[in-house]
């Protein structure tokens, strides 16, 4: 037995190795570089542009922007008509935010106390699938089902229901001239498209109940409700959080659906879009999409610090 | 009492729940064989298959089908990249600041894509930056990092630390302990990361209005034939299209981690 | 003679706590050498600073002589067996042994026979094909003892190599274990918090508590001649007999142990107690009785007459048998 205790370095690869065992800090720094610059640069670097284009202001006559300083745009999201942008959108994404919970409920916790093997497979699968494919086919789907002459009318035909709908649709504020042309529409098709967001951090979160908890629940005498109320629920909130960060947060900036489905009623992601757009206003815009991004990172840091980040 | 058996109730919300979730997708394809032109009427009057080879001739979808696919493409490269180098930080080391790193990374998709949206384009405007193939893609790769970061630093924290330092003890050094071992026990991972990015990129139109100038990509060209229809039942061939382009990458995704529930978190 | 490992005043801390601390450690070069002690109390730290994977915050390292304080772990020439094992779940069990080879720069058809003999060396030949996840917990540990040997490496390290097989295995595997170490003449260095596994394996042994260590010696020196209360308590089986009961038992005030293989019964001893129970061993009964406040064990060999519990009786022992403690 000869050999050393000691190897020989062999090339550049294995003096690398050794710099990095010596300082671990570089591996962290060379990994954590590239993305962060993207981020920082790219990312953040928008954004503190958006933020400053929000500062800036369009001269009335000319409808130039004036590059200065300035809280006028602001004040102009206080106007009757911009206000009424933000309550639409806000109470539209809570609305949706619930009704996603309560829709997504059922589906998170049959597949997560229930479904077993192949079962769980299908189900997985069976939300993943339309939370992944297209946007944009899923809101083209609605627009066919919805429209006037589509499958909703003709179903409501055929079931002799055609005076409900036709009662829903008198309904004042929310009804219109078909469900397309509702918020009733607008409604459905946000809670269409952004449920699965709800089901799967709902899912984990019951996943991690332990059953014995809820056998310890009914051993005491709890009963079905009170285990719900008392056990479930509250174990099931993270979760329940975290999915509804991303239903508010993607009805709180979508400008296809409210355009496509509903009432031409603008939406804050419709405002942004059309002040930078056709109006040429990108201060207002910019000002406008510092809404979103406000309630969002309040809504992150509850969110955080209610447990909802491990179920994500 | 509690039982492992759903009650009846339960079973029949799941059950509605999930058939909300997928009877739209499905009259889709009905659509796609309609001979009625002019309005969605429902039944169809009749059924043909003309329309595919109509779109499959109409010039102006190629040019769309092809930018977006290259976007999806580099943008998906670009994710890869960065989101495992990301995950590889986060997944091993504790530090100052990982907190705030993670807000950061999930934040392109936290945050409505029409922020992101005008964010880039106003900083486009403010630099001069002329929009281009790139300035699409800079806005894709940056929400797809975060897609291709859930699904690698999932299967990292799986992996077992003590497999890295057994190939570090018998001799390998970093690059052969990547090659050799992380990447090999990493890679089903990367490719399922790599089809969500794809996918999200292919069909994303929200921001890509922003990004886009006079570029079309086909989510566009679509959202166009949305608001403003010529050809109905052409518009309904391309959906399928899309439709398949995002949903063929989903299944190989899953089927690549199917013990996981790796693709689950993250959402776009 | 040369050291195979050598610690001078080593320590690891992290932050406030010390993990090793200002530790002094000599391995004769083909010893089986074991690190022994409760969870926490430094010795995984120290196989660790052995294999690299751990860098001392001061001190020097040493193996065969050469200072190996700033080598990495890939440039060691030492391998380890991992606690659990560490196969590469995505290679079957030929290229995990063969791996070592590999990243060597060994050509394929030498560093495949190479491994195929270390699996017959280690009873597995014919196994080469099947992937780690196919194998009992026992097949596991050899191949894992296996592509630790594929470089024949100064230093054999053994992060609780049988921690994870059940008793009758591991019994066998201690067995084969002192074999091959006697066979292949490689210092083997392993950790292990179970006490017969080191009394019955090693030439020699480590004592850790708190970082440092509390004994070092053979393994009749730790069992007989325990230097501290925690090293009699740890290795246990000794009593440990308080200042007070070691004088009334005609020591000097001090601690001291005892073993119970060394004592009798007395009815006439120094000190009485009670008799609180009886455990029956194959080569006599453990007689358990409590004087003065303190549990007592006392052994009596078969076929001799056996108190009743609740009895009151004595012991008594041969002087040279008590074995006073200079560590309170």
């Amino acid at each position: 037995m000869t050999a050393p205790a000691i190897l020989p370095v062999r090339g550049p690869g294995d003096r690398f190795t050794a710099l990095i065992w010596r300082q671990p800090r570089v591996l962290l720094a060379l990994m954590l570089g590239p993305p962060l610059i993207w981020l920082g640069v790219v990312y953040l670097g928008a954004l503190i542009a958006l933020l400053w284009q929000s500062f800036y202001s369009i001269d009335e006559f000319s409808g130039l922007v004036v590059p200065e300083f300035t809280l006028k745009t602001y004040a102009e999201l206080l106007r009757p008509q911009n206000f009424d942008i933000f309550l639409r959108t806000v109470s539209m994404a809570a609305l949706v935010s619930l009704a996603s919970g309560v829709l997504a409920f059922p589906i998170a916790y049959f597949a997560a106390r229930h479904a077993r093997g192949r079962w769980k497979a299908a189900f997985y699968l069976g939300v993943m699938l339309p939370l992944w494919s297209s946007y944009l086919v899923k809101v083209y789907a609605w627009k066919l089902i919805l429209a006037k002459e589509g499958i909703v009318t003709w179903a409501a035909e055929a079931t002799h229901t055609t005076a409900a709908l036709e009662g829903l649709l008198a309904l004042p504020a929310i009804g219109g001239n078909s469900l397309s042309t509702s918020y009733i529409g607008t409604f459905l098709v946000f809670v269409y498209v952004w449920m699965p967001y709800m089901i799967l951090p709902m899912q984990a979160a019951l996943e991690r109940v332990p059953t014995s908890m809820l056998e310890a629940a009914a051993d005491l005498g709890a009963t079905r409700g009170q285990i719900f109320r008392t056990v479930i629920l509250p174990l099931a909130l993270p979760g329940i959080i975290a999915g509804s960060i991303f239903t508010f947060s993607l009805t709180l900036g979508d400008y296809i659906i409210p355009q496509i489905i509903g009432t031409s009623k603008t939406f804050i992601g419709m405002a942004v879009y059309q002040f930078q757009g056709t109006a040429g206003n990108v201060p207002l815009a910019a000002a406008f999409a510092m809404i979103p991004i406000v309630i969002m990172l309040i809504y992150l840091a509850i969110a955080r610090r209610m447990g909802a980040f491990d179920a994500l | 009492m509690l039982s492992d058996r759903a009650s009846p109730g339960l079973k029949l919300a799941a059950g509605a729940g999930l058939a909300f979730l997928h009877l739209p997708i499905l009259l889709i394809f009905l659509y796609a064989f309609t001979t009625e032109e002019k309005s969605y009427a429902f039944p169809p009057p009749g059924l043909t298959t003309q329309w595919f080879g109509i779109a499959w001739n109409r010039e102006d979808i190629w040019p769309p089908l092809i930018l977006s696919l290259q976007v999806a493409a580099i943008a998906t490269v670009l994710a890869l990249i960065l989101g495992t180098l990301a995950a590889g930080a986060m997944a091993r080391s504790r530090f100052f600041g990982q907190n705030q790193i993670a807000l950061l990374l999930i934040l392109p998709i936290a945050l409505p894509g029409v922020v992101t949206g005008i964010a880039l384009r106003s900083a486009f405007s403010m630099l001069d930056i002329p929009y281009s193939t790139w300035t699409i893609i800079l806005g894709h790769a940056t929400f797809c990092i975060v897609i291709v970061f859930n699904n690698a630093v999932a299967r990292m924290r799986r992996l077992s630390g003590a497999i890295l330092e057994a190939s570090a003890d018998l001799g390998a050094n970093a690059f052969q302990t990547f090659r050799h071992i992380l990447l090999p026990n990493l890679g089903t991972a990367l490719l399922a990361g790599g089809m969500l990015a794809f996918a999200l990129s292919f069909d994303e139109v929200i921001v890509t209005t922003f990004t886009a100038g006079q570029q079309s990509t086909l989510p566009i060209w679509m959202l166009e034939e949305l608001v403003r229809p010529h050809q109905r039942p052409v518009t309904n061939v391309v959906a399928i299209v899309v439709f398949l382009v995002t949903v063929i990458p989903i299944l190989l995704a899953y089927r690549l981690t199917i013990r996981g529930t790796e693709i689950a978190g993250g959402g776009k | 003679m040369t050291l195979a490992v050598e610690f001078q005043k080593v320590s690891r801390h992290f932050g406030q706590v010390k993990a090793v601390d200002r530790v002094d450690l000599a391995i004769a070069e083909g010893a089986f050498f074991a690190m022994l002690g409760p969870s926490g109390s430094g010795k995984t730290t120290c196989l660790r600073l052995i294999s690299g994977f751990e860098t001392p915050t001061s001190g020097t390292i040493r193996i065969m002589g050469e200072d190996v304080s700033r080598t990495p772990p890939h440039l060691r020439n030492v391998n380890t067996v991992f606690q659990d094992y560490a196969l590469f779940p995505h290679m079957n069990v030929r290229d995990n042994v063969a791996y070592g080879l590999m990243v060597k720069g060994v050509d394929k058809r030498s560093r495949l026979d190479r491994a195929e003999e270390l699996l017959a060396q280690v009873k597995l030949a014919g196994y080469g094909d099947r992937k780690p996840g196919q194998l009992s917990g026992g097949q596991r540990q050899r191949v894992a003892l296996a592509r630790a040997l594929i470089n024949e490496p100064r230093v054999l390290l053994l992060d609780e190599p049988l921690g994870a097989l059940d008793l009758k295995l591991r019994e066998a595997m201690q067995d084969e274990l002192k074999a091959l170490q006697k066979r292949l003449g490689i210092t083997f260095v392993f950790v292990t918090h179970d006490q017969n596994e080191a009394l019955s394996m090693a030439d020699s042994l480590a004592v850790f508590s708190e970082g440092r260590i509390a004994q070092i010696g053979t393994p009749a020196d730790i069992y007989d001649r325990p230097a501290t209360r925690f090293v009699a308590d740890f290795v246990g089986s000794s009593n440990v007999l308080p200042p007070g009961l070691t004088r009334a038992l005609g020591g000097p005030a001090a601690w001291a142990s005892l073993r119970p293989e060394a004592t009798r019964l007395s009815a006439a001893g120094p000190v009485t107690g009670t008799v609180t129970a009886l455990r029956y061993q194959g080569a006599g009964t453990r007689v358990l009785l409590t004087l003065q406040g303190t549990d007592i064990a006392a052994f009596v060999p078969a076929g001799q007459p056996l108190p009743e519990p609740g009895s009151t009786i004595g012991i008594a022992f041969d002087p040279a048998a008590l074995h006073v403690m200079e560590g309170a």
